[in-house]
């Protein structure tokens, strides 16, 4: 993949074309879209606006531009800085939701597989194995000091003498180390069925083969028991 | 109308005669879903006497019905993974008033963190998942009582969507009915930080402390009020109805003092996947927008959170601070396990306030909680459960 000065990939007009329609037929599109008077609030109330350099209003003003190379601006790193947190769909005067917008075009980015997204994504993996393959997002045993110096010496709490620390939760179903409740595995195996019928497994694989095969051998697993 | 103010330290005993409405005016959505319900579209988990509901009212002066019993607890991966005593602190509760309830294997996670964070996901996938785990409740003649505020934003946007476009409604029933499921929505989504401030008063009636001395700063969650924020709890005695009610009701009820401070609005800077790979900029947000506020304008005792993502990265994230010269801490813990504090409840056994990584002791000491004793019973409690012992659960399961 070549990516220009901007570090935004070179692709055919084409392909940008397709982008753009794909997220317009999307149900949500209008709810989202709506007039936008550039006034720049959302952006004011942004919290990545102050680290990175992205903007709710420009999101706004791009898509009402229905120019899909300025869209396609967007589609790489632009995207991913988003904390999604909604302050913009809050206070826009217009109830416009950039947010939400944000939300369609990452689709589409892992949809298609792209490299971008691939990056962006590769140190989440950890995560989406747990959640697709056991229906938690994150577990006691993934709280370990070398996944998280930065949050000081007392992480190593949770991982010494784990099991029996989560024995002593009067709840029975936290009383487990590799799961954040210990799902059943019958339910494991209708969240694995929606997976399949709403394709969600489908784009594990375009974002990051690897995972997929990983995931696809513990879902066997599960099925068959 | 004149506006008293009672409470020096800010604006949460601000009383108003309206409601700030954002300019808002929005179909009300639950009456959508009352029809959908009378042509046979759909199925409705209602909430009954049985639930002993408590009415509140929302951003835009609608009607909620907060069930209060026969409630089945859709659990957050991040507080049981994570800040175990959030959950437990609530079904304590539950058990000290003699509610009823469920907590069981058969639930999924929302799985909408992972959707904000990744993007691996779409809208049918998060139907079928809030459906599926709908159902489950709805079976068992239950209400679910969602946990995570995530989930709770997540939901109130699945049930608008579901309720909003027929083609969704149709592909989700396909799939239900491949998993042996039905299409049903509840007929309110319920936080848990909704059914705790409507039961504030029957908490403070249990409180064991003084809490006068306490300053208390509220970090309110945006996926609590900042998704589809029309259905979210507002009351015009709690900041003048211009914020969300939740949390600082619960807090002014209890007597402690609750402070303002000027970025109370902001995110927590959790931002779904910046906190596991992009840590800089979460831990930035923290200190810069939340912490130093707190302590600086409000001298904040205790950071009062409603929320996993809010609670684990304010909590998490001050220890590295120092390094940056942000010399500011304050304990970060959710409003039910302050109130389960407040309440007498153990600090190591239920609030479990020793995975939390800020230190929360000179609070307890503030309040006159002797946590080192709690801290010895649970030691010895350790070696008990090490040598074979027996967990004291706060309920039993599975059933026989
Ligand atoms: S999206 Fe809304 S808040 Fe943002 S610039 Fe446009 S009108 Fe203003
Ligand atoms: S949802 Fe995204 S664009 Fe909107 S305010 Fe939050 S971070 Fe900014
Ligand atoms: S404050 Fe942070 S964790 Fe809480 S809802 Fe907002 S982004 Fe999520």
């Amino acid at each position: 993949m070549e990516y220009d000065e901007n570090g935004v990939s070179i692709v055919p007009a084409e392909l940008k074309k397709e982008i753009f329609e794909e997220a317009r037929k999307d149900f949500r599109y209008e709810e989202y879209v709506r007039g936008c008077l550039n006034c720049g609030v959302c952006t004011g109330g942004c919290p990545p606006h102050r680290f990175f350099d992205f903007s709710p209003r420009i999101v706004l003003q791009k898509m009402k531009s229905k120019d899909p190379e300025l869209i396609w601006t967007m589609m790489d790193e632009y995207v991913w800085a988003c904390f999604q947190c909604f302050t913009c769909a809050m206070i826009c005067p217009f109830l416009n939701s950039p947010g939400g917008v944000i939300a369609i075009l990452r689709e589409i980015a892992v949809r298609r597989g792209f490299e971008s997204a691939k990056k962006v994504l590769k140190p989440y993996s950890r995560v989406l194995l747990k959640l697709t393959a056991y229906g938690n997002q994150l577990s006691p045993d993934m709280i370990q000091p070398d996944f998280f110096p930065d949050w000081g010496p007392h992480i190593g709490y949770a991982s010494t003498d784990l099991a029996v620390k989560r024995k002593a939760i009067p709840m029975p179903t936290l009383q487990v180390t590799n799961l954040a409740w210990d799902v059943a595995p019958e339910t494991m195996k209708e969240l694995y069925d929606i997976f399949d019928e709403a394709g969600v497994f489908k784009i594990i694989e375009a974002v990051d083969p690897s995972l997929y095969e990983i995931i696809q051998d513990i879902v066997d697993d599960v099925r068959s028991s | 109308m004149a506006i008293e103010i009672s409470n020096r330290l800010g604006l949460a005993n601000v009383k108003s005669d309206y409601i700030h409405t954002a300019g808002r005016k929005l179909e009300d959505i639950h009456e959508r879903l009352l029809e959908l319900e009378a042509k046979g579209e759909v199925k409705v988990i209602h909430v009954k006497d049985e639930n002993k509901p408590i009415e509140a009212e929302t951003l835009l002066g609608w009607k909620k019905k907060i069930p209060t019993n026969k409630l089945w607890h859709h659990k957050s991966c991040g507080q049981c993974g994570n800040i175990p005593g959030y959950p437990v602190s609530l079904l304590w509760f539950m058990n000290q008033m003699g509610l009823e309830y469920v907590d069981e294997r058969n639930q999924t996670s929302c799985t909408a963190w992972n959707y904000h964070g990744s993007g691996t996901s779409n809208p049918v996938g998060l139907a079928a998942v809030a459906v599926r785990n709908w159902h489950r409740a709805y079976e068992l003649g239950l209400f679910p009582l969602f946990h995570c505020a995530t989930t709770f934003g997540d939901y109130k946007e699945m049930r608008n969507l579901l309720v909003e476009n027929k083609e969704l409604r149709d592909e989700v029933r396909r799939i239900m009915q491949k998993i042996g499921r039905d299409l049903v929505i509840p007929e309110y989504i319920v936080h848990y930080s909704e059914w705790v401030h409507v039961m504030r008063f029957e908490i403070a009636k249990l409180k064991k402390y003084d809490l006068s001395s306490v300053i208390a700063t509220v970090h309110p969650a945006c996926h609590t009020y900042k998704m589809i924020p029309e259905d979210c709890i507002y009351d015009k005695d709690i900041y003048a109805g211009k914020r969300t009610a939740v949390s600082t009701g619960v807090m002014l009820a209890l007597g402690a003092q609750v402070a303002d401070y000027s970025t109370w609005y902001d995110c927590c800077g959790f931002g779904f996947r910046h906190i596991l790979t992009e840590r800089e900029a979460s831990r930035s947000f923290v200190m810069d927008r939340k912490i130093r506020p707190m302590v600086r304008e409000a001298h904040s005792d205790v950071c009062i959170t409603q929320d996993t993502g809010c609670t684990t990265t304010l909590d998490k994230n001050q220890w590295i601070g120092k390094a940056m010269g942000y010399t500011e801490q304050v304990p970060v813990m959710a409003d039910v396990m302050f109130a389960a504090l407040a309440c007498g409840a153990d600090v190591f056994k239920i609030v479990q306030l020793q995975w939390h990584t800020t230190d929360w002791r000179p609070l307890c000491d503030k309040i006159g909680i002797d946590w080192k004793k709690s801290e010895e019973e649970y030691n010895a409690y350790l070696e008990e459960l090490k040598a074979g012992g027996k967990t004291v659960n706060l309920y039993e399961y599975p059933k026989s």
